[in-house]
């Protein structure tokens, strides 16, 4: 009863405008002063522990980081060269390599709405051109950008690794076939409506195009391969992984891109300048003002991020000290609910969550909820974290408050409701999508078993 | 994009906090990566690397958290404030700036008791309210478990905290004391932020979303027009304009 009041008070606040964070924060303290016997320096002790406590969160700034030298690096345009030259001649080819675009920009990046703005803020106007209409444009960004959290590296498996003690090189591998499936069940659905609706095709520009955009975006996108790759042959774990790949985006954004830092060429469209020419800038590079700027918005934005994780780790403090979770599931257990209808209703709370949290913050509160009952009900930990990822994908583009939905509307200038019902027809596909993830669950277990052995449960 | 300030004490305060910001930020990754080359290329292991890291990541968001509510970066929902009439959306936005100036203070308290006995200082009586003070004392001989002390800061600090016995690692007290100093700042930023509600420098506390600054950038790049609509959120603190 206390729980659900305290819940009450949460949304309440949210809904007045006091900040995610602080209404998670205050709701908890409350609690905490009023019917537990926490003190205040034992709140702001978690506070402080939520960061210096947990090293797999450590991994988010670094990837936030790599993602933002990632993205004034101009890899977006890059990624979109090579996307068109591969797909682009089918019909409704930019549409497709829209998405294309979106799948490998979502490898690079572990947020959906860095994916929409850095794919959408150039595919969505260059669609216009050759003919699609904007809200044909701005629905497939849309959903397309949804992927940025599934395909790995990702900031909301992370959180649930943190959330769940789970591995995130499991959670990584877990999000690859569901990626990789989601991307195609767009492109065959765009296919389909470009055959049925006449939309443009482009021109095939030849294996040189493809080879030569292949080559330059291929600098940007072996950093998926130093993620992966490093955390699945060992190498580093994925904390490290998330470090080393914000340093490789330093580098290449600085001295191959040349799109920021000291070799920046001068002045609208000028060439960058050759290394040789500037050899000392491999030491002035790292204090440039543009160095300093890109690690500024990184700190910021893991700022906000934390802020509200860590404020959320009291209210998981609360939830776990009044052993919610238990009585929860023996209540569930003793109601006779299945493992069909235990994921229809964290499908129903995921989605209406969704509507007044940020993705992480709302993981680390229903993670612990619904785990202990995933697990005394048979369904797998990793499983049970893509079927949560997919649901935060949907919550982004469910109207009214989708995270994606502004985001497009922003990007691509266009009223919120258009895009509500421009990104109506593909959100079919996603649900789609939903089920075939929550009823099939070799999806995400075959490559984590394949490759890091069968998970062992320990409870 | 950043923050403009208007006077110059301000645009220097402003200067510190976000190159404070960035350099953390710099510090923690340059930190992590020397530890794997150490590990690969020199064979040995920067034994303090991880929980300078760990500890250099608390300070990160708690002394960003008040930089983030100077230029409304802390995210929120909008969906409501955004449809009601202005007086109530005024309304609402003060009592939200109320509740946010509460936890910072009740913050504040529980950061100074959890501190102030490794700081060999006295925690605040009182569950609630500081009431008095206790005696907390005695535990700034505490360490960190990996991280050295640093020479030139022994004489002083085992002269004011342990009695004169020189720490071997660096105390416990260094790290923590980020907690009172940035729940303070908390404080004084959401008092500031009220206090702009109110003289109407300020529409709100939240923003809707983490790239609405990227977004406002595309659109500006790309020429597109504002979507003319009352639900998108478009209300960025007026003094960053």
């Amino acid at each position: 009863m206390e729980v659900a009041i305290l819940f009450a008070v949460v949304i309440g606040l949210l809904l007045i405008g006091v900040p995610i964070a602080v209404a998670l924060g205050i709701s908890s303290t409350l609690f905490l002063l009023t019917l537990s016997d926490s003190s205040l320096a034992s709140i702001a002790q978690t506070l402080y522990n939520g960061m210096a406590g947990h090293y797999t969160l450590l991994a988010i700034p670094f990837f936030v980081l790599a993602s933002t030298f990632m993205s004034t690096g101009g890899v977006a345009s890059r990624i979109i060269r090579f996307s068109i030259a591969c797909v682009g001649q089918f019909r409704g080819g930019l549409a497709i390599a829209g998405v294309f675009a979106c799948m490998l920009f979502a490898a690079l990046s572990g947020s959906s709405p860095a994916t929409v703005v850095a794919i959408g803020g150039i595919v969505i106007a260059g669609m216009q051109q050759v003919g699609y209409t904007k809200s044909f444009a701005a629905g497939v960004i849309c959903n397309a950008g949804t992927l940025g959290i599934l395909i790995p590296p990702s900031i909301v498996m992370v959180v649930y690794a943190a959330a769940t003690d789970v591995s995130v090189g499991r959670m990584f591998l877990a999000g690859v076939i569901p990626g990789l499936v989601a991307g195609l069940m767009l492109m065959v659905g765009i296919y389909v409506a470009a055959r049925v609706q006449n939309l443009p095709k482009g021109e095939w520009l030849g294996w040189g195009e493809v080879f030569a955009s292949a080559r330059d975006a291929g600098w940007g996108l072996f950093l998926i391969v130093i993620i992966l790759g490093g955390i699945y042959g060992g190498i580093f774990t994925p904390t490290e992984a998330a470090a080393v790949a914000a340093i490789y985006a330093f580098l290449i954004a600085n001295f191959i891109y040349r799109d920021m830092g000291p070799l920046k060429g001068v002045g609208e469209g000028a060439s960058p300048i050759s290394f040789l020419r500037k050899p000392w800038t491999l030491v002035t590079a790292w204090v440039h003002p543009d160095t300093r700027d890109a690690l500024f918005e990184g700190g910021k934005l893991t700022v906000t991020l934390l802020f509200i994780i860590a404020n959320a780790l009291i209210l998981k403090h609360v939830l776990t000290d009044e052993q919610i979770p238990q009585s929860i599931a023996n209540s569930m257990l003793d109601a006779g609910f299945g493992p069909i209808m235990f994921l229809v209703i964290v499908n129903l709370i995921l989605l209406i969550g969704g509507q007044f949290m940020e993705p992480s913050g709302l993981i680390i509160i229903v993670a612990p909820l619904v785990f202990p009952i995933a697990i005394s009900l048979g369904i797998d930990p990793i499983h049970l974290g893509i079927i949560m990822v997919v649901n935060m994908e949907i919550g982004m583009i469910t109207p009214p408050v989708g995270l994606n939905l502004f985001v497009t509307s922003g990007v691509a200038g266009m009223p919120m409701w258009d895009v509500v019902k421009a990104a109506l027809p593909w959100l079919g596909i996603l649900f789609i999508f939903l089920i075939m993830v929550t009823y099939i669950p070799g999806l995400s277990t075959f490559l984590p078993t394949y490759f890091m052995g069968p998970e062992l449960i320990t409870r | 994009m950043q923050h403009k300030a208007r006077t110059p004490a301000g645009r220097a305060i402003n200067a510190v906090e976000e190159t404070l910001i960035a350099a953390i930020l710099g510090a923690m990754t340059l930190i992590t990566f020397a530890n794997v080359v150490a590990r690969y290329v020199f064979n040995s292991n920067i034994l303090w690397a991880l929980e300078t890291t760990s500890f250099l990541f608390a300070w990160l968001v708690l002394l960003g958290a008040s930089y983030c509510v100077k230029v409304t970066a802390h995210l929120g929902v909008d969906a409501v404030i955004n449809i009601v009439s202005p007086p109530v959306r005024r309304a609402m936005s003060l009592i939200a700036a109320a509740i946010c100036l509460v936890f910072a203070l009740l913050l504040l308290k529980g950061a100074w008791d959890f501190w102030a006995p490794y700081g060999e200082m006295n925690a605040t009586t009182g569950r609630w309210f500081p009431t008095g003070f206790a005696d907390s004392r005695g535990q700034g001989w505490y360490e960190l478990n990996d991280v050295p002390m640093p020479a030139f800061l022994n004489p002083l600090f085992a002269q004011w905290f342990n009695e004169g016995e020189a720490y071997e690692k660096l105390p416990r007290l260094v790290p923590y004391v980020i907690l009172p100093v940035s729940m303070l700042l908390l404080v004084l930023r959401f008092a500031q932020a009220g206090w702009e509600l109110i003289v109407g420098d300020r529409a709100s506390l939240i923003a809707s979303h983490e790239v609405e600054e990227a977004v406002e950038d595309a659109r500006a790049h790309h020429a597109i027009p504002e979507p003319g609509d009352p639900v998108a959120p478009r209300h960025p603190d007026p003094k960053e304009r």
